[in-house]
């Protein structure tokens, strides 16, 4: 392969767009009439896009290894027998909210409340995490929230970031520390961006737990005006708390 | 999150970002697209996994820059193309193969598919060159990472750094990827 110094830096700035319109017009008039040059441009582009198509699979396989983690915590959608058994469920759940209007809180709360899953790092080693967050996190789904509950305060007190404390809230409301629960998603409100909306969905449960009605209705309000996945969810458990 | 702010959440390196669209929308997107297309259990899977992996790449590329509709529209937007264009691409139903997909994706712009021996020859090449140089290039070439950002995660001195051993890690690839080429070619002309 020829090896010119300036064509290879000429064609490693086309590749990063770092040329300007004198140094794009020779790379496009030599792609027509230098061989080399052309060869040289094609074998940079074939190494660029294995590059990308690594990249790919290496983000692949991390959503696969979520997909297998979120697997484990929800029933698979196809198999007919499930599809039967939730129609049954559903007949006999519409049929007992039929008949026991208006609806209770605590009642609503069980029926919508399902713990965020840990979307953080699902099975994986970050570089960073010690034992005892990894821990932590395992137990979180592990569904042991009594111990998920401790490491992840702890973890988050060491090394405050916005993910645990979501996770930390989820534990603390499985377990019906109601108030922590608050405190934690409040704070999550209060001191990030990333995830102020599933803390406020999250906030509203707290709410409807303790039989906070009016403020559970409040937020679900909020939230249903946004255009996230959880709007339809809060609209239709505003309607049923209102 | 608002719908840009994930957008810029994304662009700015978030994995976990990533993973927060994936789980908030996988629900919905696989009871959708299993209705409208018939498709398995683990095709739906495979088309929300590319949708997701294209999502990301058109952020990266900056094909992505502001949403006018909701993330979900925009998912189940590309999704839908993803069927679509499968469908009219194989005639009949077979399952999809994600690794022939992103291959065919990734070449999709050029006017000449690459031979595929050598694209095979690069992979090797690439898984040769060992870290910390092939998380460097591809944080560059995939993730889109400015040098500052690339010299502050992989610890060097500055950006001007980074950049000098990004342009030694090309050049280290680009020799392993010959070498490899013609230690190949020397094997099929020895069958032959």
């Amino acid at each position: 392969m020829y090896t010119d110094e300036r064509d290879i830096t000429l064609v490693e700035r086309y590749f990063e767009v770092d040329l300007d319109d004198v140094g794009m017009q020779e790379v496009s008039s030599r792609l027509e009439t230098d061989e080399p040059f052309k060869a040289l441009f094609v074998r940079e582009q074939l190494l660029i896009q294995v590059i990308r198509y690594q990249g790919q699979q290496d983000k692949l396989q991390y959503l696969k290894r979520m997909e297998r983690h979120l697997l484990a915590s929800t029933p698979s959608l196809r198999p007919w027998y499930y599809l039967v058994a939730a129609a049954v469920i559903g007949a006999l759940v519409v049929a007992f909210v039929w008949l026991s209007v208006p609806e209770d809180p605590n009642k609503l709360f069980q029926a919508y409340f399902k713990p965020y899953p840990n979307a953080f790092e699902p099975g994986v080693r970050s570089l960073h995490e010690g034992t005892q967050r990894r821990q932590a996190l395992q137990a979180y789904e592990q569904g042991d929230y009594e111990t998920a509950a401790r490491g992840l305060k702890q973890s988050y007190n060491d090394h405050p970031e916005p993910g645990l404390l979501l996770l930390l809230g989820n534990a603390n409301l499985t377990l019906g520390h109601v108030q922590e629960a608050e405190e934690n998603f409040n704070l999550l409100i209060k001191n990030y961006d990333d995830l102020d909306l599933q803390a406020k969905w999250y906030l509203s449960l707290c709410y409807l737990k303790s039989g906070d009605v009016e403020r559970a209705k409040n937020m679900l309000k909020e939230l249903g005006a946004t255009e996230i996945s959880y709007a339809s969810k809060a609209k239709e458990l505003f309607e049923k708390v209102n | 999150m608002i719908q840009n702010e994930i957008i810029k959440k994304i662009r700015s390196g978030g994995q976990t970002e990533l993973g927060l669209v994936y789980a908030e929308y996988r629900e919905e997107f696989l009871r959708w697209i299993t209705k409208e297309y018939h498709c398995s259990d683990d095709d739906s899977k495979d088309i929300y996994q590319l949708t997701i992996l294209i999502f990301y790449d058109n952020i990266k590329q900056g094909k992505l820059e502001t949403l006018v509709s909701s993330v979900k529209t925009y998912l189940f937007g590309i999704g839908k193309n993803i069927v679509k264009e499968y469908i009219r691409k194989e005639k009949r139903y077979t399952p999809i193969n994600q690794e022939k997909w992103l291959k065919e994706y990734l070449v999709e712009e050029q006017t000449q598919a690459p031979d595929e021996h050598a694209f095979d020859v690069a992979g090797i090449a690439l898984a040769k060159l060992g870290n910390p140089c092939r998380r460097l290039i591809e944080m560059f070439y995939y993730e889109k990472k400015s040098m500052p950002e690339i010299s502050e995660a992989l610890q060097y001195k500055n950006a001007e750094t980074a950049k000098n051993q990004k342009c030694k890690c090309m050049a280290r690839l680009r020799k392993i990827f010959e070498e490899e080429l013609s230690r190949t070619q020397k094997v099929i002309n020895h069958v032959y």
